[in-house]
């Protein structure tokens, strides 16, 4: 069953971006009232999508766009990278994994901001974490770029209020991305029947003990459990994406090369804006709609400063 | 070399092969390249490889192996049990202190068990080898390595990784301690037990079987070695030609310390402190006490001839009524129901279906050790008598991991083949049945997709048909239902292991269908 139809390529309204040039789409608008997100620094995009073959560089050119990582890392800070290692059995060429180059290539800028450490973590839903890590490049890229990467113990889970839940109260949370300085979610855009899309906000599944727990009400608990981690920025892979049979995939035929990274401190636009890849809205996810009701990012992709940049 | 020293080299070797023995059934996980040579021991073990030879009707290339273990215990007598086995060790260390042996030997208050009991492991040595002639080898579980093998992967492993994960949380509780408690677990702790907290549904059992062979301890030392264990039996059986021997030479003047010191009680004062090189297993422990000048213990080298019989030695209608118990013991394996037809949860390891897996299988634990899941348990009566301690898969447990390919790559005589990736893939080990009494959206209406989410197929053989029903209110709702497609599911049961049922799974994996589809 089909998420949706693919555009070629991506998003309509990339067409008309030029090469290497900036467009503001709406340019008088500031973000919407309702967002939580940190106050948007003069001069810089709320959204950045950059578009091209070399995924490390247009990572480097969505962060710099959106004020560079410099606006999120400071010297010292303690920074964890959550990419999607769901499976020990994807290459990254199925789009099940979030692409090494990219999780590199954040590694390295918040090296280069003066980060203390930056440790890479995710807990696979199928397979043993090691060999999860090695089959999707992200080990090998991730350490060359001096990035850390943590087996998550369970010893470390603590269960943590969600003052701002609707319907998850509490959960059994992994410690150290509430005691990290800097959280950067990075997931990769994927199809999934239940959610639709794996966006920024399910992504944050891997970072709790029992995640089948979020699989009931899951729009709401996704939701809810954002309004928990807030993560710092949002970093979406779309270098390729996959658009059925997720989220392990397995078929090169259901994998579609979009060539896109989507940097934005509000994951609310971020996960809307990727949506737009799949030919749907933010508001056709579930948990991205709930998380704009909760007052954590806008849906409104008109209302906000994007710019979509062609290498 | 001083007797002493002689006897801190045994020693020595003990704990060297002891800690390589764990060191690679520790790394024996699916990621780890070093997981070939798991089944190192298993492959050095005569028994298990001369038995499995028979029984599955094939030549090992553990059979060379193995030959040498053979060749070694010809020239030096049984040094495997005193110096080598990892079984031994443990039972010589975890024994009473020898000097409280000695004690209590001479209080008199301590009866050791007949000598006519040292037959017992040389039949059932014959017992084990007849049976596998006649093409089973459910016996093997007695075998010294598949004890170890099964002890370590599924009691004391895990029994240990809780202890210390336990201790962890603990001390993680507080904060101030997490900068070193990382870099601990981050050096020691995850690449030593890594995974998930092993579950065995056998565990105790094994462990207990264990635990009973140590407490025999108290009884004799090295209980099991001298009186039960068949590959000591074996052994026995080839060094009463060794060459090497121990004598009691003229100018005793007995003193007795060499038949308290000797751990199998093979020294006998009412035979000049002869010993049987059968028994002795040249641990050399008699050597330090005995006094010099007054005696002149010695091994050396003799003229190649065979050792006298002793009396407990089996005599010939022993050892055919032996081979006639393991003749009636293997026709009665007919009688279990198993060989008519395929208990509905025995799921086999991947591509063992195709080849004589009951034949084959040594018992020896690798696959259960490497299977990065635990999702493959030793059976207990699940497979029959006679398929007692068999790898099976039980998925409620984990599941057969779509990425991995360890089992066959430790099964030492290929009982599970070692198949590439992409064959082992499409390598069908049972089915999935969908339960629409207990299944969420089909029994109760609520949305749950976890079974499809999981399936690693790459088509989905876990389909989500759309249909129309109506909600608690009345209200129309779209729901989706899984439902398993046959031709596409190969049974590797993650969808068994995530459903979110409490107990049983609402979606269960069976053993293959009977029509080879």
């Amino acid at each position: 069953m089909p998420a949706a139809a693919l555009p070629t390529q991506a998003a309509p309204s990339m067409a008309t971006a030029g090469p290497a040039s900036a467009r503001t789409s709406e340019p008088g608008l500031l973000p919407s009232p309702a967002s939580s997100a940190a106050p948007l620094p003069a001069g810089q995009c709320y959204l950045a999508a950059a578009r091209g073959a070399d995924p490390r560089a247009i990572t480097g050119a969505a962060l710099a766009a959106i004020g560079g990582i410099g606006r999120f890392v400071r010297a010292g800070d303690d920074v964890i990278v959550k990419p999607n290692i769901c499976v020990d059995y994807r290459e990254p060429e199925y789009a099940a994994t979030t692409n090494p180059q990219v999780v590199a290539a954040l590694v390295e800028l918040c090296l280069a901001a003066g980060a203390r450490r930056v440790r890479v973590m995710d807990m696979p839903f199928a397979g043993a974490p090691q060999a999860a890590y090695a089959r999707s490049g992200i080990a090998e890229a991730a350490e060359a770029a001096g990035g850390i990467m943590e087996i998550m113990n369970p010893a470390k889970y603590r269960e943590a209020d969600v003052p701002d839940g609707r319907d998850l109260r509490s959960v059994s949370i992994y410690q150290d991305l509430l005691s990290a300085d800097v959280v950067v979610n990075v997931p990769i855009a994927k199809h999934h029947s239940l959610a639709r899309l794996t966006l920024g906000g399910k992504n944050l599944l891997g970072v709790i003990e029992r995640p089948g727990l979020i699989h009931a009400n899951m729009g709401q608990r996704v939701a809810d459990l954002v309004s928990l981690v807030r993560p710092t920025v949002t970093v979406i892979d779309a270098v390729r994406i996959l658009i059925d049979n997720g989220p392990s995939g397995g078929n090169l035929g259901d994998v579609r090369e979009a060539y896109t990274v989507i940097a934005s401190h509000d994951i609310v636009a971020a996960d809307a804006y990727a949506a737009t890849l799949f030919g749907l809205t933010g508001d056709d996810i579930p948990y991205v709609r709930k998380a704009a009701a909760l007052g954590l990012g806008t849906l409104d992709l008109s209302s906000i400063d994007i710019q979509e940049l062609d290498l | 070399m001083s007797p002493r020293w002689l006897r801190r080299l045994r020693q020595i070797s003990q704990v060297v092969v002891f800690l390589t023995f764990v060191a690679l059934l520790a790394r024996a996980v699916a990621h780890r390249p070093g997981a070939l040579w798991a089944d190192l021991f298993t492959r050095l073990d005569p028994l298990l490889m001369i038995a499995a030879s028979l029984s599955g009707r094939v030549f090992l290339s553990g059979l060379l192996l193995a030959a040498g273990v053979l060749l070694l215990t010809a020239a030096l007598g049984r040094v495997w049990c005193g110096w080598l086995c990892p079984l031994g060790s443990l039972l010589e260390w975890l024994g009473p202190r020898p000097d409280r042996r000695a004690g209590r030997r001479a209080s008199g208050c301590h009866k050791q068990p007949p000598e006519r009991w040292r037959s017992a492991k040389t039949l059932l040595m014959v017992v084990m080898l007849v049976a596998a002639l006649f093409g089973t080898q459910a016996l093997s579980f007695l075998d010294p390595v598949t004890i170890m093998n099964r002890s370590l992967a599924t009691a004391i492993g895990p029994a240990l990784r809780h202890a210390v994960f336990a201790a962890e949380a603990f001390l993680y509780r507080f904060d101030a301690l997490w900068v070193p408690l990382d870099a601990l677990h981050r050096s020691v702790v995850a690449p030593l037990f890594q995974g998930v907290q092993p579950v065995f549904e056998a565990g105790v059992p094994i462990a207990l079987f264990l635990a009973g062979l140590v407490a025999l301890n108290w009884w004799a030392t090295r209980f099991w070695c001298r009186y039960l264990c068949p590959l000591g039996g074996l052994l026995a059986l080839v060094s009463r030609r060794a060459l090497l021997r121990r004598e009691a030479a003229a100018g005793c003047a007995g003193c007795g310390q060499c038949a308290s010191a000797c751990p199998v009680g093979t020294i006998d004062p009412q035979k000049g402190f002869r010993s049987d090189p059968a028994e002795c297993t040249v641990c050399l422990d008699c050597l330090p006490g005995c006094t010099p000048g007054s005696t002149r213990f010695r091994f050396r080298l003799p003229e190649r001839r065979a050792a006298g019989a002793w009396e407990y030695d089996p005599s010939r209608r022993q050892v055919l009524l032996a081979a006639a118990a393991a003749a009636a013991g293997a026709s009665l394996a007919g009688v279990e129901p198993v060989t008519r037809r395929t208990p509905a949860r025995q799921i086999r390891p991947p591509g063992a279906s195709t080849r004589a897996f009951d034949a084959l299988c040594t018992r020896c634990g690798a696959c259960v050790r490497a299977c990065p899941t635990q999702g493959l348990q030793p059976c207990l009566l699940e497979a029959g008598f006679q398929g007692w301690m068999t790898p099976r898969l039980v998925p409620r447990l984990g599941y057969c991991d779509y990425g991995c390919t360890a089992c066959g790559q430790v099964c030492p005589t290929g009982a599970i083949p070692g198949l590439p990736l992409d064959q082992k893939r499409r390598a069908r080990i049972g089915l999935a049945a969908v339960d629409h009494n207990r299944c969420l959206p089909w029994a109760y209406g609520v949305a749950c997709i976890v079974c499809e989410e999981a399936c690693p197929v790459p088509d989905k053989a876990i389909q989500l048909e759309v249909v129309e029903t109506t909600g608690a209110e009345g209200e129309p709702v779209l729901l989706q239902r899984p439902t398993v497609v046959q031709a596409l599911c190969i049974g590797c049961g993650v969808c068994e292991f995530k459903c979110p049922m409490g107990g049983e799974a609402a979606i269960r994996v069976h053993a293959p269908t009977e029509a080879g589809l």
